[in-house]
């Protein structure tokens, strides 16, 4: 199990389109953004908005890292024999599914480092020395949900299909969820919609850190509400992936 | 080798199938088939396309379970002989893990049987030398064929099971290609293969299993399998364009008439001559030929259609 999910993690790595897509970008919206909206005195979320944006652009990145690792590349695997090849192996299939999610989890981190470091380098963020591994950290996990729905993805869509279909979701849930205008400015029936929304609350738990504050407990049950949603649907559905007999 | 061949159990058929079926929709792909495959014996399922090979093969390897019936796998389930790393397959929908490197894949897939043969002796008989440094997805399609059968072999499995490996294969290749399965069945390795060309199956199986349309319609070694289709034919006129007896001459197998021209399908041209001139004075214009194994092997697999 160990050998695939280390052998999962470097293709990954080394999909040049892949990373320009899902750290190029928030990175690139990151400088955007902080530059164009961070004038002194402004406040966000109680934040410098060089701050929050960071945490926004890290919850964007890490959702896209993690969307795109697990649903297009599982629908890949799945039509081009792969996933079958694979479960005639003694690799058994519930663990291959805890490989493709741990492998989806671990690619939440190059986007969240990397604009951590690009907010600190570039735009000068300070922050108390815990903040930063506990933004980190609590980022990545509150992305478990999104590597659930990307078993769903994997396993109901084709090649291209899953592609688009993580694609629209991923802007829906950015744009919906507050990560690139804050949920204020938001007409208020949207508003009421991205409260509904796991990008909403995975951006909720690192404004608190980021000011300081422990995360309120019900941004982290939305998020587990919408893991096990997901997961339960995928259940059901991770049977089309051909991992064992119909 | 030899040790640990013996080591491991020895006690039940390496495949047993028996009575199974299996439907997709209203199509019946396998009806009511029974076979069994020796240990260390190999076995080809030889057959038209949609006779049912693959589909039996896809539930003796516990990818599809049986309507009725049942799959016996070295005495266990094929989902156990699986998860124990007994099994090893080349699918034809099978693929290989995209944008990794040969080596990458064939490591990797080494680390997850119990007792798996070394990288470098696995990309030996597979002929993959030099290519352990090129992308899976960048190999030609007799490159993928070969690391398709890396990757059934890498497991060391007491059962190989190939569904038409030879499909994308030129003459030379498909030559390698069973020589190299020549050393996995010499250490008393199982194989059970499918394949639609009667001449591969001739020279590679000890014993083939004849399908089409869903059923098994003989079972027996290659030469068997022959004399039963009938791979000589005499050809002859008659006077009066009446059949019934022919079939009971001696080294006849079949016969049938168009017109006045008779056609013997024989296992034995001499002897079925000899009986004919006896039985039969107003045949002339014999004629006595070889026919094409294809040939042979459809006429029977055709004649299954009632």
């Amino acid at each position: 199990m160990g050998s695939y999910l280390a052998l999962e993690l470097r293709r990954s790595l080394r999909d040049r389109r892949y990373l320009l897509l899902v750290v190029g970008w928030p990175v690139g919206a990151y400088l955007l953004f902080s530059t164009v909206f961070g004038a002194a005195g402004d406040r966000s979320e109680g934040l410098a908005p060089t701050i929050a944006i960071m945490v926004a652009m890290a919850a964007f990145g890490a959702m896209g890292g993690v969307l795109m690792a697990s649903g297009p590349r599982l629908a890949l695997d799945r039509q081009v024999g792969w996933l079958r090849q694979l479960s005639l192996t003694p690799l058994s299939p519930v663990r291959v599914l805890a490989v493709r999610l741990i492998t989806a989890m671990t690619l939440s981190l190059p986007a969240i480092c990397l604009i951590l470091l690009t907010a600190a380098i570039v735009k000068d963020v300070t922050l108390p020395l815990w903040e930063w591994p506990a933004l980190v950290l609590l980022i990545a996990a509150g992305c478990l949900p999104f590597a659930a729905m990307g078993i769903v993805i994997g396993s109901i869509a084709d090649g291209d299909g899953a592609q688009g279909l993580t694609m629209v979701i991923y802007l829906v849930l950015a744009a919906l969820g507050g990560l690139w205008v804050p949920e204020q400015i938001l007409p208020a029936p949207l508003q009421a919609v991205a409260k509904a929304l796991p990008s909403y609350h995975l951006a909720q738990l690192g404004w608190y850190v980021a000011r300081g504050v422990a995360p309120a407990i019900g941004d982290g049950l939305v998020l587990l509400a919408w893991f096990a949603a997901a997961a339960l649907l995928a259940v059901g559905v991770s049977r089309r992936l051909t991992l064992r007999a119909a | 080798m030899t040790s640990e061949t013996a080591d491991r159990s020895v006690t039940s058929d390496a495949v047993h199938v028996d009575g199974v079926s299996r439907s997709f929709g209203a199509v019946r792909a396998v009806d009511d088939v029974s076979l069994g495959v020796g240990r260390g014996e190999t076995v080809a399922l030889l057959g038209p396309n949609g006779a049912g090979k693959t589909t039996t093969i896809t539930m003796v390897l516990g990818l599809a379970r049986p309507d009725r019936g049942t799959v016996t796998v070295l005495g266990m389930s094929p989902e156990d002989a699986v998860t124990r790393g007994l099994i090893g397959a080349m699918l034809q929908d099978g693929g290989m893990m995209p944008g990794v490197l040969v080596g990458e894949l064939l490591a990797m897939m080494r680390r997850l049987f119990p007792a798996p043969l070394s990288l470098q002796e696995t990309i030996a008989v597979a002929q993959l030398e030099g290519l352990e440094k090129r992308r899976v997805d960048r190999l030609s399609r007799g490159q993928s064929q070969r690391l398709r059968l890396a990757m059934a072999l890498i497991g060391d499995p007491e059962l190989l099971i190939l569904d038409e490996p030879t499909a994308a294969m030129d003459v030379e290749a498909r030559r390698n290609f069973w020589h190299a399965m020549r050393g996995f069945t010499d250490r008393g390795r199982t194989i059970l293969f499918s394949t639609h060309y009667l001449e591969e199956a001739d020279i590679s199986a000890d014993r083939i299993v004849l399908m089409a349309r869903g059923r098994v319609v003989a079972d027996g070694t290659p030469s068997a399998i022959k004399d039963s289709v009938g791979l000589r034919v005499i050809r002859f006129s008659v006077v009066r364009p009446e059949t019934s007896g022919l079939e009971s001459l001696p080294g006849v197998v079949s016969a049938s008439a168009r017109g006045n021209r008779v056609e013997l399908r024989c296992r034995d041209t001499d002897l079925a001559l000899r009986a004919l001139l006896s039985a039969r004075p107003d045949a002339h214009d014999i004629e006595v030929a070889g026919i094409a194994l294809e040939d042979a092997f459809l006429s029977i697999t055709d004649g299954v259609a009632a």
